[in-house]
């Protein structure tokens, strides 16, 4: 059972809340390119509210528990807090480290180990520009946890599951990445917490009145 | 004023940069560690002092808190360290540098825009170095310090699937020490054990850096050796071979000499997997043993 947008916010804000993310991507896309020198094309993000306990059955839904998919999840706080979560689908260690143009070690054993400090310095950005630009355009700015790569088996879906609240209402922005000429895309969601969700509705009143 | 003081004494390393790149604030435990003092930096650009800085992976982290105030993580595992500082202690391990995590951030003005960007170094040698030497014990034989059967048979594994993919060839040597048993009876354990170091060493000095030469088990010993055809791998077992019988090792003013068996095997197209390679080695070590030890015969 989905709750009706509505329920959380009036239709005014949810289009508020939509402008605001594509403005903010379309900023995130063109300061990629300039910060890792691929042009990262996000897909239009797609706004859903999810409510108690239907997270973790729309995290397993979206979340393709197979071998080689990388998930990565990085908590940011302020008045405007969550999680960004990142999901890479099979992906090797080559074509991750071919995303920057750093001089990787060749060996097997070696690439390996760095294949997921390389995920998570460029999911890192990636969450980072999202959510920042986002931030930027509600009036306010973000700390952030160090992002840490997701286990990728049963027991590291179900701890990512029970890292929300159980009764929590999440806004869900979720958005389909990919790296240009690199054959490499995702997924990011941005999930906001409850606590914010007044704070939101406010910051969105903000915006608006900004333009009035 | 109490800011400045808590600037200056805390246990981590913390430099603010302009939008330039250039300095404008270098703490005291970064004048310490790098020898390079807040006058002759404040005001100059980072690379003039830290030229290795001036690369993709910092500049990229860089821009990525100018543009979106990210904080980022340069993280020890991947980047080692980002200033080439010395290391206060090595913790027996031989680090060139010091190894550091590595935050940055967004410092910004009354408006929210980023004007700063902060650095913080942590010090993180000792954890590497606790983590270097976990690395090692797993793959290590505590004993002899040469490699351990497990490491032994997952590089075995990976030299098969190259083998599968670019037909190079490679060979395995097994050995074993000839009436180990006896010296153990004969002399006591301590002698035994100085005999099976004094062996690892002496076939450790013998083969090349690529070789992978591992204890297998007891006295029982392995080496795989890429690249190499039976031929060759049947002249390195025999050089060994007469090393070994030549050499009076000396344990407590007691000369002791030892005599070791040998088996070979190559891999061929027809070898199903890694562990039937392994299997023909130990045939032939078995035969080599059967016919009177001290020698090398292959299968």
């Amino acid at each position: 059972m989905e709750p009706n947008l509505n329920d959380i916010f009036s239709s005014d804000e949810k289009d508020i809340l939509q402008e605001i993310m594509n403005i903010a991507f379309g900023n995130a896309t063109a300061d990629l390119a300039q910060v890792i020198d691929i042009y990262v094309v996000l897909s239009v993000p797609n706004i859903k509210v999810i409510d108690i306990g239907d997270l973790p059955h729309y995290i397993k839904q979206n979340i393709p528990s197979s071998e080689n998919t990388s998930i990565l999840q990085q908590k940011f706080w302020g008045e405007f807090r969550g999680s960004g979560i990142l999901v890479f689908p099979q992906t090797s260690g080559k074509d991750i480290a071919g995303i920057l143009d750093d001089q990787f070690s060749d060996d097997g054993f070696t690439l390996h180990r760095q294949k997921t400090e390389i995920l998570l310095e460029i999911g890192n950005i990636l969450i980072g520009a999202c959510v920042g630009k986002v931030s930027e355009l509600l009036g306010t700015f973000v700390t952030y946890s160090p992002p840490h790569l997701i286990v990728d088996d049963s027991e590291g879906h179900n701890n990512l599951i029970n890292s929300f609240e159980e009764n929590q209402t999440a806004i869900v922005m979720k958005t389909i990445f990919e790296f240009e000429n690199k054959n490499i895309n995702g997924f990011l969601m941005i999930l906001t917490d409850n606590e914010s969700i007044d704070w939101l509705r406010h910051a969105l009143q903000n915006f608006m009145e900004s333009y009035e | 004023m109490i800011f400045e003081q808590i600037f200056n004494m805390v246990n981590v390393g913390i430099v603010i940069l302009d939008r330039d790149l250039n300095v404008r604030q270098w703490n005291r435990w970064m004048e310490t560690h790098s020898k390079i003092s807040g006058n002759e930096i404040i005001g100059k650009s980072i690379f003039h002092f830290f030229p290795s800085l001036d690369a993709p992976w910092f500049k990229r982290n860089c821009k990525s808190v100018l543009a979106f105030g990210n904080f980022s993580f340069l993280s020890q595992k991947l980047h080692k360290y980002c200033f080439p500082l010395k290391p206060v202690n090595t913790f027996g391990i031989k680090f060139d540098h010091m190894q550091q995590n590595c935050t940055m951030g967004p410092l910004r003005d009354q408006t929210n825009v980023v004007e700063y960007i902060f650095l913080m170094v942590h010090d993180v040698t000792e954890v590497a170095a606790y983590e270097q030497k976990l690395i090692e014990m797993n793959i290590k034989d505590a004993l002899t310090g040469v490699y351990n059967r497990r490491y032994f048979e997952s590089r075995i594994e990976e030299e098969f699937e190259r083998h599968k993919r670019y037909k190079r060839s490679f060979s395995i040597i097994m050995q074993d020490i000839d009436y180990f048993k006896k010296i153990n009876d004969t002399y006591g354990h301590q002698a035994g054990d100085f005999i099976l170091k004094s062996f690892s060493t002496s076939v450790m000095s013998r083969i090349r850096a690529v070789d992978i030469f591992a204890r297998y088990g007891g006295e029982e010993f392995c080496c795989m050796l890429p690249e190499t055809e039976l031929v060759s791998a049947l002249s390195v077992a025999e050089d060994i071979r007469k090393r070994i019988e030549h050499t009076t090792f000396e344990f407590k003013n007691t000369p002791l000499n030892i005599t070791i068996s040998q088996g070979v095997s190559e891999m061929k197209p027809d070898t199903s997997c890694a562990e039937s390679l392994l299997k023909k080695a130990d045939d032939a070590l078995y035969e080599a043993k059967r016919s009177g030890r001290n020698r090398v015969l292959n299968k």
